[in-house]
This record gives C-alpha cells, structure tokens and sequence, in this order.
C-alpha cells in the first residue's frame, strides 16, 4: 500500500546501544485519496457545468403597424412544420398553379432545400417564411431557426395562419383543424 | 568483495502529489458547484448552434413542458417574495409569513394561483409527488383567466431588469407555444430568449 516504510531504527548494531523503535512519519493516504476522488465525483456529477445556450428570438411588435413594400412571391420559400418531424416546402406562391409541394426532414435535406432554392434569387431578396401547423412540435420550430442561422437567410418571417390555398394544397399531408 | 545488491524498487508510491491534485479539483468543484435546482417538471431541450449562454441573474423563465404546461420562474429568492407579494395584493390573497419563504424556495412552479397556497402549506415531500397542473393560458395572451401574463408583469413589477428566457420541451406542441408568445406580445415584450442545447455547427460553418 501507500506506505513507505522508513522505520529505520532499531537495527542493534554490534556494541551499539539500543534505540528506541522510531515511529514512522508517513502516513498511510490511501483511505484520505478514497474519499478525496469520492467527492469529486459527487461534485462532478450532481452541479451542471456547462450552461445551455440560447437563441435571440426577436419578434415584431404587435401594437405598431409598419408599412412595408410587399414581398415579391416569386421571391418567397415558404415551409411549412408538418407532423412527424416532417418539413413541407414550396418556392413562389401558393396561388400559383400548381406549385410543388416538397417533403423533406429536417437537418441536411432541409438545409439543402433552403440552399437551393436560395441560389435560385439575390441574396438579398430571399425570404422564408415558416409556418408552423398545429402538429408540429416547438424542436420543429426551433430547428428551422436553427437552420436560418446556419444558412445564414437574414430574412425569414414566422407567420402562424394558413391561407385558403395553403390549406388546399397541404390538406392531405397535415390536418388543418385540430 | 561483496556481491552488489540490486536496491529493490519500493512497491509503494508517493500519494502526497496525487492527494494535492484530488482535493484542488474538489475545492474548485465546490466553489463553483451550482446544485441543479429542484425543476416542477424535466424538460428537454432541443439543441441549437447558437453559443450564447443564458445569462446567470435577473432571469425569469417560461417552462414549456412536453404536455403543454406552463411553468414559471424567476431566479432570485428576494425577487420571489416580491413577486408574490404583487401578485398576492392584485388577486386579493394573503400569503403567510412562512409560504412567503416556502414560496422563495421554489425555483419553478406551474400551479394556478388559488391552487398555490395550499400547496405551499404541504411538506416537502408530498410537494414533490403532486403533478402541477401548469399556469393557465390562452390564445389571446390577456384573457382574464391568462394567468401567466399577471406572473410576468408581476416578476417585472419586482425586478425591471428580468431577462426572459423560454425554455420548451421537444415534445411540447405549437400551439402551446404560441400561447406563451401571444401573452408576451401582449405585453409588448418582443425580444426574448430560447434556451436550448448546445449543437457542434456544420464543419466550415462560421458565425458572422
């Protein structure tokens, strides 16, 4: 064990006079090490230590209505949270014929479908909106944030109502009315 | 000429050093232990690639639980009996001495206010076991029954400073979502913070 035995005394030399046993002066650590690395791992393990992070949400105020130059559609990426972790998207309007309802799940696909469609406008035009529908959950929402800071879209709206058109198009991939 | 003995190496080891080295992490982790609070509810967050951290006072949190619920909760003890000091005279109900300090204790809670003084009169333990039914909301952010919007003018009220920080359970649906944003956009609070995760960012990823 821990101890080094040091006791040197003692030995009876020849015509030697004869000594005292002297005590050892270590101490044996081990039970106090034990007990040392037992704390610590109580400590390490019942504090938090790395603090979570946080997203700045700034939302428009409600009680001031700014006039703003309309958005151009054809400029517009709108998605749509779907239920089951699922991302609807199209590009344009949904008053346009026959627009393309995309699929996708959130993460790379998604991030890629933003890209995309980004390219397809200067840089400085490109809007998102995101809207979120009854079945999608708060991880949804915050992913797609997340996804607007990593694609790094300046411009994006979260716009909670449908329009009649949206409801048309998204009837059979979500339910509208809960 | 004697035979040279080879010396044997002591089989034991020198702790002293190591000893050192245990208790300087177990003083350091000690002083900067903050102890996980007593939560009304786990919530799990989702992750993000923000690297902003929650600031650590003049905080008040919007617990969003996976069912929906609502929990509330403002970070200074001082602060707290403030908070319900106001709310207690706006709803017209006394709080005892003792539930104040109770109530100081408490670092979240999702209990309708008439609910809040018998639950603050029972003992610890049986605290811990009874589920909190949540702070009630609704849609419109100011109904009468909101009552969550009293919480956070109140907390105001007490400290003008507080942070508002909203923290959502993965599971935790829109809509309920939506009702804690209507009721601080009622109040004309438009910036506030998401607490979530922290994510590695996609490789070449830099902020700007």
């Amino acid at each position: 064990m821990a101890e080094i035995n040091t006791g040197g005394g003692g030995g009876k030399h020849d015509g030697g006079k004869v000594r005292s046993k002297k005590a050892s002066t270590r101490v044996d650590m081990t039970p106090m090490v034990d007990l040392g690395f037992l704390l610590i791992t109580f400590f390490i393990l019942a504090t938090t230590l790395s603090k979570p992070s946080s997203m700045t949400l700034n939302v428009p105020d409600k009680t001031k209505q700014e006039e703003t130059e309309p958005i151009k559609a054809s400029n517009v990426m709108t998605v749509f949270l779907g239920k089951d972790n699922k991302a609807h998207y199209i590009f344009g309007k949904a008053a346009n014929e026959d627009p393309e309802l995309k699929t996708v799940g959130y993460g790379y696909e998604f991030r890629q479908a933003i890209q995309e469609n980004a390219r397809k406008v200067s840089a400085d035009k490109f809007v998102v909106v995101i809207k979120p529908t009854k079945e999608s959950t708060y991880r949804n929402m915050v992913d797609v944030l997340d996804e607007m800071a990593i694609t790094k879209t300046k411009r994006y709206a979260l716009v909670d109502q449908l329009t009649p058109d949206e409801k048309k198009l998204l009837k059979d991939k979500v339910k509208i009315d809960a | 000429m004697p035979a040279v003995k080879i010396k044997r190496a002591s089989s034991s080891v020198d702790m002293t050093a190591m000893t050192d080295v245990a208790f300087l992490l177990l003083t350091f982790f000690i002083l900067t232990a903050q102890f996980r609070s007593q939560d009304a509810a786990s919530i799990d967050t989702p992750s993000s690639i923000s690297g902003i951290k929650v600031p650590d006072k003049d905080i008040m949190t919007i617990g969003l639980g996976k069912d929906g619920k609502v929990y509330f909760g403002i970070d200074n003890q001082n602060n707290r009996i403030a908070m319900l000091e106001n709310i207690a005279a706006a709803k017209g109900i006394t709080f005892s001495d003792k539930e104040k300090k109770e109530f100081a204790l408490m670092s979240n809670f999702g209990l309708p206010i008439a609910q809040l003084k018998s639950f603050l009169g029972m003992p610890k333990e049986q605290q811990a076991k009874i589920k909190q039914p949540g702070i009630p909301t609704d849609s419109t952010g100011a109904g009468a029954t909101n009552e969550l919007k009293d919480w956070v003018f109140n907390s105001r009220k007490a400290n003008n400073d507080l942070r508002i920080a909203l923290k959502g359970d993965n599971l935790a649906k829109f809509p309920e979502f939506k009702n804690v944003l209507a009721t601080l956009q009622a109040q004309n609070i438009n910036k506030f913070n998401l607490i979530t995760g922290t994510e590695a960012p996609p490789a070449g990823w830099k902020a700007d």
